[in-house]
């Protein structure tokens, strides 16, 4: 009798749950209780959070903190355990990986996964194609081809104009790490996640990859995983800081970076 | 237990269901039939003798998949060549129990000879190919050819068999009620012994190989080379003598079923690709990589070729073939089968 | 690689006819003039088959080369194309054959055909990388034990015999040199079908999927989708082959798919190169001569004619073990070399 309560709380609970998500709260990225667990072992365990349109925010933490994690399941790469994720008030929790992307969420990686046997205008096309119409089309672009159009555009937007017909993989790392930018900007994001975008850069790189992040419309909001502060709190409105899993901490670059508690762990643990 | 308790309460109408297909299905083996159902199904010897078949013949498949499946899940190598293995194995045993009388002595015999073409497969070929899958499934194709080719010019075209020793001959009575004579007497299932004595062999060594998967420190090796080689790898372990000893083992493994395939089945050029598809179709529906997949695929499969036999024989193969497709369409990783 | 992916850049025609490098202009010539000098036998029982043997191993080509996907149903996908033309069509078995029209029977053995391997495709890529072998493999078994048992539709072990072309223009399609063009003009039609759409956007983003599968969802692409896409296209290449193939050998039974034929078409395609679709085309010649010839060379050098499929699976692992990308990567080997020699102040090859 006691059990079937609870079950009937609990339903209520997630009904009520549900009506205040379909009340769109205009957020543009909004994750209710997320968890993943791998066996066991949480990688992050009921993370809520929400980011408005056109927010900038940055998560920050140590490694093993979750983050690229809290990625992968928004992107979808792999499905949450449990909690559910909208974007633009739309619940994707269970869509596949690319049905999210041709809503207007992207990413970047951390390690480059890009297409090395390609040149640099090919893997913008594909990516221009991937969310576009004519994904299966057998005809052959012509030169006045409005994909090709737009690739060559982005090509020009991050800088890489002069190694359009070099192959990926003998591109520098710096350049590589910009055309992940071009990747995630294709067809009309609403919405970014960049995983560590500044790793292995060196200071003028970092400094050119501020500049991009900053010339971003401003429609575009994204998440940005950090390990540089100095770049975080660069390009960050507000900034979410996680610790084994879970959120630690929300508030504006100035507040966290002042919080005591934030400076003994991020310092004490990430930088070590 | 908890995860049967989890189970029942997760799913309390499929756990009903499954338990009355149970109880129902013992029903018809072990009760005498009414009338009635004996016209809609045909006499209970029959069906209970296509029961039989099916639980032995999947019990040779098991013996032959598993060895597949164990290779497969450790150093995810195809090996085609796996039925080529069984039949070697079938004549090799032929020619010692023809030569010596002796059909016991048969199965150690071909447990080394082809348990050492199995370990000369992986320690001159496989092991120079290590991490490249598909050229190592490729490889075991062009073997597959060749020694089909090389046995059918030494054994030829005919068919053998491998003669059953005296005191495995004749049959036995089970006690399965199949029909009650007039007088009241009950008819019991009669069922040739060398059959039971397959099936009884195949639980013996799928219990001895459970045994030392989960309780020997081998099988711990074993089993954590299948979850994840790169911890087996990194932990120090010459990974190389687990991959000999599981390649050794599987192959020595098809050869013994081969013994007993051409025991109470023949032996002929065509019968590696059969063993070689039955293996396949039985590690796909129970898990790739899993040994308790194997044996419940293995009588599925057997179940399902039998009772298809008896009951449709235009469509057995269909019905195999069916299981297969339903499983991958729903379960991809195999009805056992871990996550991948 | 780098020849294999164009850009996107602006380019022309496939046809443009002064792009063609002079070495296949003479082989074009050579194989237009070839009944001039060549005998019947050679016409139909080589070249004949090895276009067919090409083509089904070219639709494993696509899959393989551009898809990553070993799939070993084409040769089922063929023979079922083969079995609808001659259900649908005439043959031998008067009462089963339906004797429609060829301009109907054809375009649906090919539809029949393009679906099948659609499902199969379906399934298979359902799970990956060499789990794909042993679903196809298991499911072209499944083919010819189903064929070999059913009576009703596929007559069962002796199959359909006089399976013939309709006689197109009041020609005998069977004889030597027709046969010859008919298939030399199908090979090379899908030869350029597959180079064509190697460089359009779906054929990209197939490529772009075999390398990195989980970029390509992260580019809104959906993996599977285009991985089935892939079967389709593929399964049509084999369609037409496998109608061929009937018209060839006059016949179709369960053995036009038995398990060997299946592994043959890997054989062919691994042995000829997977990564350009001229590889299935060199692997299939060579696989022609072979089976026609091999019982002369095993007599010649003091072996039993019978031994060529020991010839075929010593060869095949001669090329798996010392050159993976067959025929097409000695060939590449050779030209890296000869560039390297010619040029010392680079040396050291590509």
């Amino acid at each position: 009798m006691a059990q079937a309560r609870t079950a009937i709380v609990r339903t209520a609970d997630r009904s009520a749950a549900e009506r205040l998500g379909s009340v769109s709260t205009g957020n543009a990225l909004e994750l209710r209780g997320v968890t993943k667990l791998f066996g066991a072992l949480a990688a992050i365990s009921d993370v809520t959070l929400s980011v408005r349109p056109g927010e900038r925010r940055a998560v920050l933490g140590s490694n093993g903190a979750g983050k690229t994690t809290l990625f992968n399941c928004v992107t979808g790469d792999f499905l949450p355990t449990s909690g559910t994720i909208r974007l633009f008030g739309e619940d994707l929790t269970n869509f596949p990986a690319h049905e999210r992307i041709r809503r207007g969420l992207r990413r970047t990686y951390q390690i480059s996964l890009l297409f090395g046997g390609m040149t640099v205008a090919d893997n913008v096309y594909l990516a221009c194609l991937g969310v576009s119409r004519g994904r299966f089309s057998l005809l052959r672009p012509r030169p006045s081809d409005a994909i090709v159009a737009r690739a060559h555009e982005l090509i020009e937007a991050v800088h890489l104009t002069r190694a359009r017909d070099t192959l990926v993989s003998a591109l520098s790392y710096g350049q590589q790490r910009q055309l992940e930018i071009a990747l995630a900007l294709a067809g009309a994001p609403r919405f970014i996640l960049f995983d560590e975008p500044a790793a292995g850069l060196s200071p003028t790189e970092r400094s050119e990859l501020v500049a991009i992040l900053s010339g971003l419309p401003d429609h575009i909001g994204y998440i940005i995983i950090e390990h540089d502060m100095d770049v975080a709190l660069r390009v960050a409105e507000s900034v979410t800081m996680m610790h084994n899993g879970r959120v630690f901490k929300e508030g504006t670059p100035e507040e966290i970076e002042n919080d005591a508690e934030v400076q003994e762990l991020y310092l004490g643990g990430g930088h070590g | 237990m908890s995860t049967l308790h989890n189970l029942s309460t997760r799913h309390p109408v499929g756990t009903i269901v499954i338990l009355a297909l149970v109880v129902g299905f013992a029903w018809l083996i072990f009760a005498p039939w009414p009338p009635g159902l004996e016209q809609v199904m045909g006499r209970k010897r029959v069906f209970l003798n296509a029961i039989f078949s099916g639980v032995t013949l999947g019990a040779l498949y098991f013996l032959v998949a598993s060895g597949f499946t164990l290779v497969f899940g450790l150093m995810r190598n195809v090996n085609l060549a796996h039925g080529s293995l069984y039949l070697l194995g079938g004549y090799i045993g032929y020619g010692v129990v023809d030569a010596t009388g002796y059909w016991l002595l048969a199965f150690p015999v071909v447990f080394v000879v082809v348990g050492a073409v199995g370990l000369l497969l992986q320690h001159q070929v496989f092991r120079r190919m290590e991490g490249e899958e598909l050229r190592q499934t490729l490889v075991t194709i062009g073997i597959s050819i060749v020694l089909a080719d090389l046995m059918l010019w030494y054994w030829g075209g005919q068919s053998y068999q491998v003669l059953s020793p005296q005191w495995l001959s004749g049959p036995i009575t089970l006690p399965f009620v199949t029909g009650v004579r007039p007088n009241g007497q009950a008819v019991y299932l009669s069922y040739p012994l060398v059959r039971i004595a397959i099936l009884f062999a195949a639980i013996v060594i799928g219990l001895a190989m459970w045994f030392v998967l989960n309780r020997s420190k081998l099988g711990m090796l074993i089993r954590a080379g299948v979850d994840d080689r790169d911890i087996l790898a990194a932990s120090g372990v010459r990974i190389q003598y687990v991959f000999l000893a599981v390649f050794a083992f599987g192959a020595g493994l098809a050869g013994i079923a081969g013994i007993i395939g051409g025991t109470f089945q023949s032996l002929s050029p065509g019968e590696d690709t059969r063993f070689l598809l039955a293996s396949l179709v039985v590690v796909i529906v129970g898990g790739m990589g899993s040994i308790p997949g194997a044996a419940l695929g293995a009588v599925i499969i057997g179940l399902a070729e039998q009772i298809g036999l008896v009951y449709a024989p235009t469509y057995s193969v269909v019905f195999t073939f069916l299981i297969m497709a339903v499983v991958l369409a729903f379960r991809p990783q195999g009805l056992l089968g871990g996550r991948r | 690689m780098a020849d294999v992916l164009p850009t996107v850049a602006p380019r022309k025609s496939l046809l443009a006819l002064e792009r063609i490098p002079a070495p296949v202009w003479v082989l074009g010539l050579l194989l237009l003039a070839m009944p001039a000098f060549a005998s019947n036998f050679v016409l139909f029982q080589i070249f004949g088959w090895s276009f067919i043997l090409g083509m089904i191993a070219l639709s494993l080509m696509v899959l393989a080369g551009y898809g990553g996907m070993v799939s070993l149903i084409q040769m089922t996908v063929a023979a079922l194309a083969g079995y609808v033309v001659a259900i649908l069509g005439t043959s031998g078995v008067t009462q089963i054959s339906l004797g429609w029209p060829w301009w109907l029977y054809i375009p649906l053995a090919i539809l029949i055909a393009a679906v099948f391997g659609t499902l199969v495709g379906a399934l298979a890529v359902r799970t990956e990388g060499i789990y794909t072998i042993m679903i196809t493999l298991a499911i072209a078994a499944a083919f010819f034990y189903f064929t070999r048992q059913n009576y009703g539709i596929f007559n069962g072990y002796t199959g359909f015999n006089n399976v013939i072309p309709p006689a197109w223009f009041g020609v005998d399609w069977r004889q030597a040199v027709p046969f010859y063009y008919m298939t030399l003009a199908c090979a090379v039609l899908s030869y350029l079908a597959v180079l064509w759409m190697s460089r359009t956007p779906f054929g990209l983003a197939l490529q772009g999927v075999r390398d990195n599968p989980r970029r390509m969802a992260a580019l809104g692409f959906s993996v599977t989708a285009h991985r089935i896409v892939a079967y389709t296209f593929a399964s049509v290449i084999a369609a037409v082959g496998g109608i061929l193939l009937v018209w060839q050998n006059a016949q179709v039974t369960p053995g036009t798919a038995g398990i060997p034929q299946v592994i043959d078409i890997l054989v062919i395609a691994v042995v000829g190169g997977l990564k350009r679709p001229i590889g299935p085309f060199i692997g299939a010649l060579i696989y022609a001569i072979l089976s026609v010839f091999a019982s002369d060379i095993l007599h010649a050098i003091g072996m039993s004619g019978e031994r060529f499929k020991l010839v075929v699976g010593l060869g095949f692992l001669a090329v798996v073990g010392f050159s993976p990308d067959g025929v097409l990567g000695l060939w590449d080997k050779y030209q890296a070399r000869r560039e390297a020699n010619r040029d010392p102040l680079l040396g050291g090859g590509r």
